[in-house]
């Protein structure tokens, strides 16, 4: 049973007049896991899960089986029928004004068969080149390895949708007889692009780098971040301030500031599924197509994010970011968010005309303060560096930071040319692999509020 | 099991349906009504010293031999590691159910949204709260373990519970309070009773008249002063900087790719001073009514109470067959869980609760302190990969003065090192104080599983804390 096969079945369960809408997605991947530079645990996961929703009454009631039977997709459609009926007799009429007519947006090059095969002697061969890069350079390797295929099909009375996408991602943190550890992570949509043996190289670097730790107190520093660390702090900007529902209940970071400057002129972010170097998608939850949208040009804060609830409060039409048919209740997110390169040609120029500074290469437990001042908290991990005199001259204990991310990026000075694809590579739920691509950057000042020493 | 047995040293097979329900309301309409049924077949195969997995839908026979044909795969196409052994365990055998009254999936729609909507409205008519939420989430688990040691296991968990949140906005400022408490309220390993019992309707007024205070409330003072934490922000500090860190997995360096390492060494139970004298800490998966309760881990070993800080020092960890056995305990802590029929177990909490002090309740507590902060709600949290440096934002604050709850402080927050903010523990109330609290959404693992966990905690006093930094 394919994902559009199902789909259209648990449509047809639902029975006509239900304004229902049937979204199937199926699972096939493989994770290898490895620490100390031996493999430690293997997942492979198919699963295909099928969610019925059903509109009554501007109240949408959802359910979910993954049984693939027709009479499970029937019993699931009654209980979505049930929930919606029970919602619109209890609270009244609801605010979802239809589900949208899906349609299957531009194709994508983000399918790549040789990936879909989820073959483990290509897994086991890059961690075979992680753990020989590590093993020269004198240092363990731990992280994951994972390829998967996800099909999504949508289907309602106007029409069905379905997508086909692959996704890889690698990750190596070395660790150093020293205790000091170093990180280095690839993600594509091909399998092939990941190269383990770099990421050790890469990783054992840092971990590897040498002088021994200094420390640096709490309070403003100058900072370098690497395109991992910033792309952590963009996902967090983009649940709290591009996000169409909290926008407009007035909660959003942009509340009453679209329009005006939010960032140093420097960035231009977008959310853009068809750049070349992200995970490109057709459609969302609710089968409106992805297209390009900015978000800040300039600087300027140009617009949010919408699903079709959000859009309905806000007067606007949906964007194409719905993580839920019906909407969730955490509202719509950017998922390929894209971040403009700068005019330094790299790490190291952006590094120059500091004095005195941080250089980030990761953060870690990022979580966000208060969402509508962007103020976000987060450690640095694997790799934290001082900037002396215009280059990193050696290992730093790690920092907590505690900032605005619009704050950052409104003290930005220079960005570097080329944005790179990042990822936490973290899969929970049922896959759905995104990623931020943007570029290293220097600001003029972060404030960090801790150290983990 | 048998076909297992003849590819593999050990394996292990799940059989896991999941049903689940959450409800949530939004101000005056419905926010979403989801209700899911997975069913699914995990088999576990050991090969050498590795491990693999594969997790397939469907509880036949067919899908079981499918999984092991996955795993079996997996698993010799991967570098070799090691032969180790697992720890030795009585093979698990029989049935258990957790307790429950009322079944909630039993309850009518509209019983359960009527509740909610009650619970919204009272929030509601404080007219600053621009956003009213309450939220219903109920889940029964049934698995059926069977491994290559002759374990065969069944059993059902049924949990279920709810919360309100208020969110008030008045010239840019935003504020939340949340009842009971912040992540998804307070769900139980119980029935409907739990649900109804939580009282929101009853606690909305409060919770919105508190949420409109905080806008107009002082920021709490950054400095250093006397910090009092209870309901879910002591909880949430025994989950982050005592629970994980006493992961043997963690402590083992098995998670460096993800969740991190713990400052704690595998030798250290014994030895280790976490906190004062005061700090008693202890795993138990018999609590009642506790998320991390269960007759058996998802390996097939007995649930146990375990003592893992007594007087201040560290005794025990939780651990799993694998890792006992490489550092040499005689048995697993039973403390394997995986969220469904497609992850692998992991080491994951059982209800990991900080005992009861003799300080009496929370008022004489605050009467007993000159100056300092009491915080009970948790907004932020964020701790580093070793479970050292943390930082925790609450939702609320009160400032106390001469031994008095006083003004409404927002934006409260607080930081320290594990060990050192522990030693500065100098009270804990007494048992009559003590409360479980649940927190639905521990991410750990990879591929990413989110496991429900309950602390039990009476609140406690800590001097000499930094707070206000955020």
């Amino acid at each position: 049973v394919n994902a559009l096969e199902a789909a259209e079945r648990a449509l047809r369960a639902a029975g006509a007049g239900d304004r229902a809408f049937a979204t199937a997605t199926r699972e096939r991947s493989l994770l290898l896991r490895f620490a100390a530079s031996r493999p430690t645990q293997a997942t492979a996961v198919d699963d295909l899960a099928v969610e019925l929703a059903v509109l009554r009454d501007g109240h949408v009631g959802r359910a979910s089986t993954n049984d693939v039977r027709d009479e499970a997709f029937s019993a699931a459609a009654s209980r979505a029928r049930v929930a919606a009926d029970a919602a619109a007799r209890a609270v009244g009429p609801g605010p979802y004004p239809g589900f949208p007519a899906p349609m299957p947006g531009p194709a994508h090059a983000g399918h790549d068969a040789d990936t879909a095969r989820l073959d483990p002697a290509r897994g086991r061969a890059e961690l075979e080149a992680a753990f020989g890069a590590a093993a020269r350079a004198g240092v363990e390797a731990h992280g994951i390895w994972t390829a998967a295929e996800v099909e999504t099909a949508v289907a309602s009375e106007g029409g069905v949708a379905f997508d086909l996408v692959t996704d890889a991602f690698m990750k190596v943190i070395c660790i150093a007889p020293s205790g000091r550890s170093g990180y280095a992570s690839a993600t594509a949509a091909r399998a092939g692009a990941l190269d383990g043996g770099s990421l050790a190289g890469r990783a054992a670097a840092k971990a590897t780098a040498q002088g021994e730790p200094a420390r640096l107190k709490p309070g403003d520093h100058p900072v370098v971040m690497e395109a991992q660390a910033l792309g952590l702090l963009l996902e967090l900007l983009g649940a709290t301030a591009f996000n169409g529902l909290a926008h407009a209940e007035g909660r959003g970071a942009l509340a009453g500031r679209l329009g005006t400057a939010v960032t140093a002129p420097s960035i231009n972010l977008s959310d853009s599924p068809r750049f070349p170097r992200t995970l490109p998608r057709a459609f969302d939850a609710e089968g409106v197509p992805k297209a390009p949208l900015p978000l800040i040009e300039d600087g300027v804060a140009h617009g949010v994010v919408h699903d079709v609830s959000s859009a309905a409060l806000a007067g606007a039409s949906s964007t194409g970011h719905a993580l839920a048919a019906g909407g969730s209740a955490s509202g719509p997110l950017p998922a390929n968010l894209v971040l403009a390169g700068g005019g330094a040609a790299d790490e190291a120029a952006l590094c120059a005309p500091i004095e005195r500074g941080v250089y980030v290469t990761r953060l870690w437990y990022a979580n966000v303060v208060r969402p509508a001042q962007s103020l976000v908290t987060a450690v640095s991990r694997d790799g934290t560096f001082l900037i002396e005199n215009g280059r990193v001259t050696r290992p730093l204990a790690d920092l907590r930071l505690t900032d605005s991310v619009l704050g950052i990026l409104g003290r930005t000075q220079a960005l570097s040319a080329t944005p790179l694809l990042t990822s936490d590579g973290e899969f929970y739920g049922r896959r759905f692999a995104s990623g931020v691509a943007c570029p290293a950057l220097r600001t003029g000042c972060v404030r960090f509020t801790g150290a983990a020493y | 099991m048998y076909a297992a047995a003849r590819h593999a040293d050990y394996a292990d097979a799940r059989h896991v349906r999941v049903r689940s329900e959450r409800i949530s309301i939004r101000n005056a309409a419905l926010d979403g009504l989801d209700h899911a049924e997975l069913d699914g077949i995990g088999v576990r195969v050991r090969v050498g010293g590795s491990w693999g997995f594969a997790g397939v839908r469907g509880d036949g026979r067919e899908q079981a031999h499918e999984a092991l044909r996955r795993a079996l795969d997996v698993v010799r196409r991967q570098p070799t590691a090691p032969a180790a052994p697992l720890a030795s365990e009585q093979p698990a055998g029989g049935r258990w159910e957790s307790p429950v009254g009322r079944d909630p999936f039993e309850v009518p729609l509209e019983d359960k949204l009527t509740v909610l909507a009650a619970a919204a409205e009272e929030l509601r008519s404080e007219p600053a709260v621009a956003l009213a939420r309450a939220s219903f989430r109920a889940w029964r688990t049934d698995k059926l373990f069977a491994s290559t040691d002759g374990a065969l296991c069944e059993q059902r968990l049924t949990e279920c519970g709810g919360g309100i949140t208020a969110v008030a906005s008045k010239d840019g400022e935003t504020q939340v309070r949340s009842f009971p408490s912040s992540h998804a309220g307070h769900v139980a390993q119980a029935g409907y009773e739990h649900f109804l019992g939580l009282g929101l309707a009853a606690a909305a007024p409060r919770v919105a008249e508190e949420a409109a205070a905080l806008l107009r409330a002082p920021a709490c003072p950054p400095g250093r002063t006397s910090l009092i934490l209870a309901g879910e922000q002591l909880a949430m500090q025994v989950h982050e900087s005592v629970g994980h860190a006493v992961e043997l997995d963690r402590v083992l360096g098995r998670e460096i790719s993800y969740a991190g390492t713990s400052f704690i060494e595998p030798g250290a139970p014994g030895s280790l001073r976490l906190g004062s004298e005061l700090m008693n800490v202890t795993a138990d998966a018999g609590t009642a009514g506790g998320l991390g309760s269960y007759r058996w881990d998802d390996e097939g070993v007995e649930g146990q109470r375990l003592p893992i800080v007594r007087e201040g020092v560290l005794s025990a960890f939780l651990s799993s067959r694998e890792t006992a056995a490489e550092t040499g305990l005689p048995r697993s802590g039973g403390c394997m869980r995986a969220e469904s029929f497609d992850r692998q177990p992991i080491v994951r909490m059982t209800n990991v609760n900080l005992d009861p002090g003799e300080a009496g309740t929370l008022e004489q507590l605050v009467a007993a302190t000159d100056r300092g902060v009491l915080i009970d709600t948790n907004r932020s949290w964020s701790i580093d990969s070793r479970r050292l440096q943390f930082q925790f934002e609450g939702e609320a604050a009160w400032e106390i003065a001469d031994g008095e709850r006083r003004r409404l402080l927002r934006n409260p927050s607080y930081a320290g090192m594990t060990p050192e903010f522990w030693a500065r523990c100098d009270a804990v109330c007494s048992p009559a104080e003590w409360r479980l609290v649940s927190l639905i959404d521990c991410g750990k693992g990879e591929p990413g599983q989110v496991a429900r966990v309950s602390h039990g905690s009476a609140p406690a006093r800590f001097r000499d804390v930094e707070v206000g930094m955020a």
